[in-house]
């Protein structure tokens, strides 16, 4: 039996008519085609699969699509706006904290979401906001330096 | 592969309805956190799901005739930040900024927590500890109250029919002179599974003069350690307690799994946590020591 639901994912709508037992992971990759959001573990350690949910970081393995009906979901394909790249994911090149790449797109939205509610986290705040998602390359340290100069480029943003 | 439905109820008065044709085949839906893994996983489910994450009615946090209620679909994100929960209720916020991981913790509710009844439950020992109750409302809109302990009866098993939905947890309003604390254990520091966690609430006066201890992970379902609580009650707060309760815990352990193979490692990590909660309890007088 199929449902129909609704979606906003990166601020277009859909109309889906999906099948219950499908993820959120699994509608934003299979019926919305947006590849970008990785899937790992499939139970809650990794976090590759993390989007963004009503402003919060989710594993979207753990969601089930129903449950974000009539959500707003950004994906890290939503980042880039007009063709230029979002602050964290310009930080993330600069800062060289991508290797394999396998974990970005969910540790860029898991910072995301911290920098969305606390445009001045702590050094800690941005350990604790990636607790969620493992990366076995860059071991961590680029990525936190990449998300404190992300925030410097967002900061200088503002003041321009 | 089997047909699945979900139900979206909107109101509690629509759940009511889906609840009045429950059968067998019903689960109820919360965070979904482990649900969803397990059906993802094994694909053992069929049947329908009462998704209750659309319920507005049951998402706050309140004070309300001496109890601080938490309706069911409180995440432990909104837990953990909630000032009223983590100056009042400090075990419960410490126990919710402790699961899983922010992803986690965003999706995850409290009364979820409590009906899937894992043996490694963090807010079940926390909730246990302050003597929560939790609001249960079946399909004929009956709602009764029951003690936390009395709704998890085992792994993963607990008292819920049917045709019944925990819809509110409510914790007794304590003064000042309450504290409370909890600390766990697992194999990483954070996204991980308690091996073992304690809850502590404690009222304290020139002495200790009441004492909550509940230990998780320890058995099918978490308990109160009365030996533990004996051991604090009417004693003055000094290093000599916090040794002589050490002790008492780890007399716990040896009593509650005296056969099993963690209980070496388990008696010497509730030391760890034993320290823990003391410096958590006793900031002030444990710098002073």
């Amino acid at each position: 039996m199929q449902m129909l639901m609704e979606i906003k994912v990166n601020e277009n709508k859909y109309r889906l008519d999906v099948n219950p037992r499908k993820r959120l992971l699994d509608i934003i990759r299979e019926d919305i085609g947006l590849t970008g959001t990785k899937e790992g573990c499939s139970e809650g350690e990794c976090g590759a699969c993390t989007v963004i949910m009503n402003n919060r970081a989710v594993n979207s393995c753990m969601v089930l699509a129903v449950q974000a009906r009539n959500k707003e979901i950004i994906t890290v394909e939503g980042l880039a706006k007009n063709g230029e790249l979002d602050a964290l994911q310009k930080a993330f090149i600069n800062k060289a904290a991508v290797q394999c790449g396998f974990c970005t797109p969910g540790m860029l939205m898991s910072c995301k979401a911290l920098i969305m509610k606390n445009l001045n986290p702590t050094e800690e705040e941005i350990k604790r906001a990636i607790e969620g998602n493992l990366c076995r390359c860059t071991g961590y340290n680029k990525i936190v330096e990449a998300v404190l100069e992300a925030i410097v480029m967002v900061s200088e943003e503002e003041e321009l | 592969m089997n047909d699945i439905m979900i139900q979206t109820p909107q109101t509690l008065e629509e759940l009511k309805n889906y609840l009045s044709i429950a059968d067998e085949s019903t689960y109820i839906l919360g965070g979904g956190t482990d649900f969803i893994i397990n059906m993802n996983k094994n694909n053992v489910y069929d049947g329908t799901f009462i998704d209750l994450t659309g319920i507005n009615e049951l998402n706050y946090i309140k004070k309300e005739n001496g109890f601080i209620k938490i309706g069911a679909t409180t995440t432990f994100t909104d837990l953990s930040e909630n000032e009223m929960i983590t100056t009042e209720t400090q075990c419960v916020a410490q126990a919710a900024s402790m699961v899983g991981s922010t992803q986690i913790r965003n999706c995850a509710t409290i009364a979820g927590n409590v009906a899937n009844a894992s043996q490694a439950a963090d807010c079940i020992p926390a909730l246990m500890c302050l003597n929560a109750k939790v609001k249960i409302m079946n399909g004929k809109g009956i709602v009764i109250e029951k003690n936390v302990e009395e709704v998890v009866l085992g792994i993963n098993k607990n008292c819920l029919k049917k045709d019944e939905v925990i819809v509110e947890i409510l914790i007794p309003i304590k003064n000042s002179d309450y504290k409370s604390a909890f600390c766990k254990v697992g194999s990483r520091s954070s996204v991980t599974i308690s091996k073992l966690n304690i809850a502590v609430s404690l009222k304290i006066g020139q002495v200790i003069e009441e004492a909550s201890v509940v230990i998780g992970s320890l058995g099918e379902k978490a308990f109160h350690s009365t030996i533990c609580e004996e051991c604090l009650i009417n004693k003055e707060i000094n290093e000599e307690l916090f040794t002589t309760f050490k002790e008492k815990l780890k007399y716990q352990v040896d009593l509650a799994i005296p056969n099993r193979k963690s209980k070496s490692y388990k008696r010497e990590a509730i030391l760890g946590i034993a320290d823990n909660i003391i410096e958590k309890l006793f900031w002030n007088c444990y710098r002073r020591l």
